[in-house]
């Protein structure tokens, strides 16, 4: 039945309401985080351009050399008092002004940012879309054969990934498909021979350099899913719909959607997180395949000390979690109706 | 689970298909892979030279007048670069250079003095050592004459440095036609103005430092290249430089293509290495478990020659007891150098002879005779007990204490990120507590915050890289200059107490009526015999007073792979240090 105009008017006002208390409070948790990481930035210790000297030294460069080098670099260092610093980055950041990088000098720190999101993307959200899959699929089968072989394995397996940290996983396949058994490539986005485009070589190898750090991602998430999957279905199984549609004699291909729909909601709001995270990038995966991302933007940042660089990367990332966050709280009003109607439904 | 299977199906088969294909296919001579080892690429930066993260490449787009020899001893020593020769007065008051005749830029144009005119005049505005506007600043350039289309004359100014000749060959090219319109008019008239003193010379330096990050952040559409290469393509994981037509020695060069790849740490370039892949890479620190697997990768070989580095274990002489020079000389008779070497640096150390303050191979040519009178500090624990006791600290139950009783801990900082700098450290402090004195390590988070921490007199001891050759006051800056105190301001050196100004090493500012800060200052100023002696006395004073104790003199360890070029630089070569684009272009690399 099609709710009259009169019904549905209140509803609208109310998830507007609770939308717009939602981006509010999003707002405040933006400018605390940004305050606060503004101020632990500027207190972080060390001179970037003497870093920056002796690393040049470090690597053989003249003493001339890595002066000429470095000299024109205290330019980019930020000036005036704390607060001064301060309020110039707020009026800035109104204007979506992230500040020039001192790491790659004079290149806006947006620019540095867009180049590297496409980057983390592509690992990061395939990774997590192919767990998410994976896991959610097996985890079904584990909580329904709980009790069998299959069900034991599954378990087993995602215990056994949800425990290795990711960088242990991501040396074994670099050790294994770029050494052992060498047919991916060891680091890099993409060849650079290939023009970039939607032509057949460029793709192809984006895909062959994405494999290795999406299929480590997968792999390092993979268990948490399996086993959230797992538990969640083994509450729904105890469900009285369950044993009702069982003695409806319904098909199991029926029953096994039937368990996965109501057993998967938790789950949706994992996955919003999730995806929210995703703008952090993954430090370690980035970093072992040298994967131009986010995660290994932020590492450099601190490294080198880059002010501006680091307050843009910390802000993307908390922005994308409080969207995330907002869109994970609207999502599940949509798909479970107990929360919608507070639980009457 | 079909979906995904028909994904997964459809990436292997991209996968396969990618494997073998090539873009735009390269001529006979191949595409040669490589690391750059001053820099990261970030595809992002600018193709500008001025830029220090800028997507340009030394030796192969980016041309300096005139590469410079890994000389032990004369940093004046070059190979020809834009630059076909070049002749000074003596004592470097001027310098000419003649341009080679037949040299291009990758857009036909022909490389002339303008062009290093307009060069040096953007230098100028990123500040160096030729290119200073800081009236009385030794080594300064004061005038710049184009003589005609291929010659230019730079003179210097009255405060001269012996290394002029090497910063103005040391001058990066940029064609004027795309990187003239940086510099205003009247700026020739306006840096005149930036020499001398008073408020006009104040507004006109100004003027000229007020073009930095303008000339930084310059954008040029494409790349105008000298060089034997120009960029093609650039992306976050590497770099794509196709062959200049109109280099000038076009028949010199092999490849058709060098692709320069990205690296965000060591192990990267380890990864690239063990898999085959580079043509050639610069040094890079080796783990000996990693150096196996590399040097077993087929075609893997290593180069070996001199590096002007050495690592050290410096003291800040204003915290007790590392003030009183027994206790150094004590430290320096209990640390067994090879063994430490052996464990820190097998592949890319030598164990040094003595505390020089010089590389061992350089103390060899600049010390002659003199280096077997030196104090070779050869571990002896009885000659440290008896320094120990000159220095009144005393031994109780079994370890060694302050004068006062006191415990006495040597905390030996190094920054984390540096493994080979952690294992040495590891074994000094091991071999230290073995002779009964109380020593740990302690490690700084990174290297910036360690420098950071060090320069604010934090440490009583650390980890300090010197012996930066071959210009002899480059060495002996490292020991006696602004870490200890002395800082050459306009012309003017003065000295600093120590904890002001970054003097952290603390050291007296007179050693027997010595002052070492004004000795390596005179070292900018002095001819090849004052050099000659100063550096003898320098090195006495540091292999007695030990501001440091000299643990091992890097190896510059270089990779190559034999499976597709020759033509390498043997161990020991003065071009070793060069980037493999300079090799070309020296007619070294050879396909096989």
């Amino acid at each position: 039945m099609t709710p009259l105009p009169n019904q549905r008017a209140p509803k609208t006002r109310a998830v507007a309401r609770r939308l717009g208390g939602h981006v509010v409070r999003g707002l405040v948790m933006i400018w605390v985080v940004t305050t606060i990481s503004f101020v632990i930035i500027r207190n972080i210790p060390g001179n970037p351009v003497l870093g920056q000297y002796e690393k040049l030294i470090e690597k053989g460069m003249s003493p001339d050399e890595a002066q000429r080098a470095t000299a024109a670099l205290y330019g980019f260092l930020p000036t005036g008092t704390l607060w001064e610093q301060y309020t110039g980055y707020l009026k800035a950041l109104l204007h979506l002004d992230l500040g020039q990088s001192i790491s790659t000098p004079g290149t806006e720190v947006v620019t540095l940012l867009a180049s590297a999101a496409k980057w983390t993307v592509l690992p990061v959200l395939g990774g997590t879309l192919l767990s998410f899959l994976l896991g959610v699929t097996l985890g079904v089968y584990a909580g329904i054969k709980r009790s069998g072989k299959l069900g034991d394995l599954l378990s087993i397996s995602g215990s056994l990934l949800h425990g290795v940290p990711q960088y242990v996983i991501g040396l074994l396949m670099l050790a294994i498909f770029t050494t052992l058994w060498p047919i991916l490539p060891p680091g890099g986005p993409v060849d650079v021979e290939y023009v970039p485009g939607l032509n057949a070589g460029y793709l192809a190898s984006l895909v062959q350099h994405a494999t290795l750090p999406v299929l480590t991602y997968a792999l390092a998430s993979y268990g948490g899913w399996v086993l959230a999957m797992k538990s969640s279905v083994a509450t729904v199984l105890g469900d009285d719909f369950i044993l009702a549609a069982e003695l409806r004699g319904l098909t199991r291909g029926v029953l096994f959607r039937y368990i996965a729909r109501n057993a998967i909601l938790p789950l949706f709001t994992i996955l919003a997180l999730s995806l929210g995270m995703l703008f952090g990038g993954a430090i370690f995966i980035e970093r072992i395949f040298n994967y131009p991302g986010l995660g290994l933007l932020l590492v450099n940042s601190i490294g080198a000390r880059d002010y501006a660089l680091m307050g843009g990367t910390f802000l993307v990332t908390t922005v994308a979690i409080i969207v995330a966050n907002i869109a994970a709280d609207l999502l599940y009003t949509v798909i479970d109706p107990r929360v919608r109607t507070g639980g009457a439904a | 689970m079909k979906r995904l299977a028909a994904i997964a199906a459809l990436a292997a088969l991209a996968a396969t298909a990618a494997c073998g294909q090539v873009a735009a296919p390269a001529g006979p001579g191949g595409v040669y892979t490589t690391i750059d080892g001053a820099k990261q690429i970030d595809a992002t930066a600018p193709i500008n030279p001025f830029n220090p993260q800028g997507s340009t490449f030394v030796g192969y787009d980016a041309m300096s007048l005139a590469w410079p020899k890994n000389s032990l001893t004369d940093p004046n020593q070059f190979y020809p670069g834009i630059a076909q020769s070049w002749t000074t007065t003596p004592g470097q008051g001027e310098v000419v250079v003649h341009l080679r005749p037949d040299a291009r830029w990758s857009d036909g144009k022909p490389v002339t003095s303008q062009d290093v005119r307009t060069s040096i005049g953007l230098a100028y505005t990123q500040g160096g050592s030729a290119y200073t506007v800081n009236a009385g600043a030794a080594g300064a350039a004061a005038d710049i004459q184009v003589v005609d289309a291929k010659t230019i004359k730079v003179v210097q100014g009255a405060n001269r440095s012996n290394t002029f000749l090497r910063n103005v060959l040391s001058t990066v090219v940029v064609p004027d036609h795309v990187y003239g319109k940086l510099l205003p008019a009247g700026f020739w008239a306006t840096l005149t103005a930036a020499r001398g003193t008073g408020p006009a010379a104040d507004r006109a330096k100004a003027e000229i430092t007020g073009l930095t990050q303008k000339v930084i952040t310059f954008a040029p559409p494409q790349d105008v290249s000298a060089g034997p290469f120009v960029l093609e393509r650039i992306n976050p994981g590497a770099a794509l430089l196709r062959r200049n037509p109109y280099f000038y020695d076009a028949a010199k060069i092999v490849p058709d293509k060098v692709k320069v790849l990205n690296y965000t740490g060591n192990e990267q370039i380890w990864n690239y290495l063990v898999s085959g892949k580079l043509d050639s890479a610069p040094f890079t620190a080796v783990p000996a478990a990693v150096m196996g697997r590399i040097k077993s990768a087929p075609g893997n070989a290593v180069r070996r020659g001199y590096s002007p580095v050495a690592a050290s274990m410096a003291f800040n002489q204003a915290h007790k007891p590392y003030d009183n020079v027994h206790v150094r000389r004590a430290l320096a008779y209990l640390i067994d150098r090879a063994q430490v070497t052996k464990i820190a640096s097998p592949e890319a150390g030598t164990p040094s002879l003595t505390t020089t303050g010089i590389h061992g191979d350089s103390a060899k040519a600049w010390l002659g005779e003199r280096l077997a009178t030196l104090n070779p500090y050869k571990v002896d624990p009885a000659k440290a007990d008896l320094e120990l006791k000159a220095a009144g600290m005393v031994k109780r139950g079994g370890t060694w204490r302050m004068p006062d009783g006191k415990p006495w801990k040597v905390e030996l900082h190094v920054p984390a990120s540096f493994s080979d700098w952690v294992a040495a450290a590891k074994s000094i402090t091991s071999q230290l507590n073995d002779h009964g004195i109380d020593a740990n390590v302690t490690t700084s988070a990174d290297y910036v915050l360690y420098l950071d921490e060090l320069a604010a007199g934090k440490f009583d001891v650390g980890f300090w890289l010197m012996a930066l050759g071959p210009s002899s006051y480059n060495i002996f800056q490292r020991l006696y200059g602004s870490a200890n105190g002395w800082s050459l301001l306009a012309g003017r050196l003065s000295h600093s107490p120590p904890g002001k100004d970054g003097n952290w090493m603390g050291g007296p500012e007179k050693i027997d009526g010595i002052d070492p800060g004004e000795l390596t200052n005179r070292l900018n100023l002095a001819t090849p015999q004052e050099q000659k002696n100063i550096v003898g006395t320098l090195a006495t004073v540091t292999n007695q007073q030990l501001p440091v104790i000299q643990i091992y003199d890097y190896v510059n360890t270089q990779f190559i792979n034999t499976s597709r070029y020759t033509g390498w630089p043997p161990d020991g070569s003065e071009a070793l240090r060069l980037p493999a684009g300079v090799w070309m272009q020296l007619g070294m690399i050879k396909k096989r």
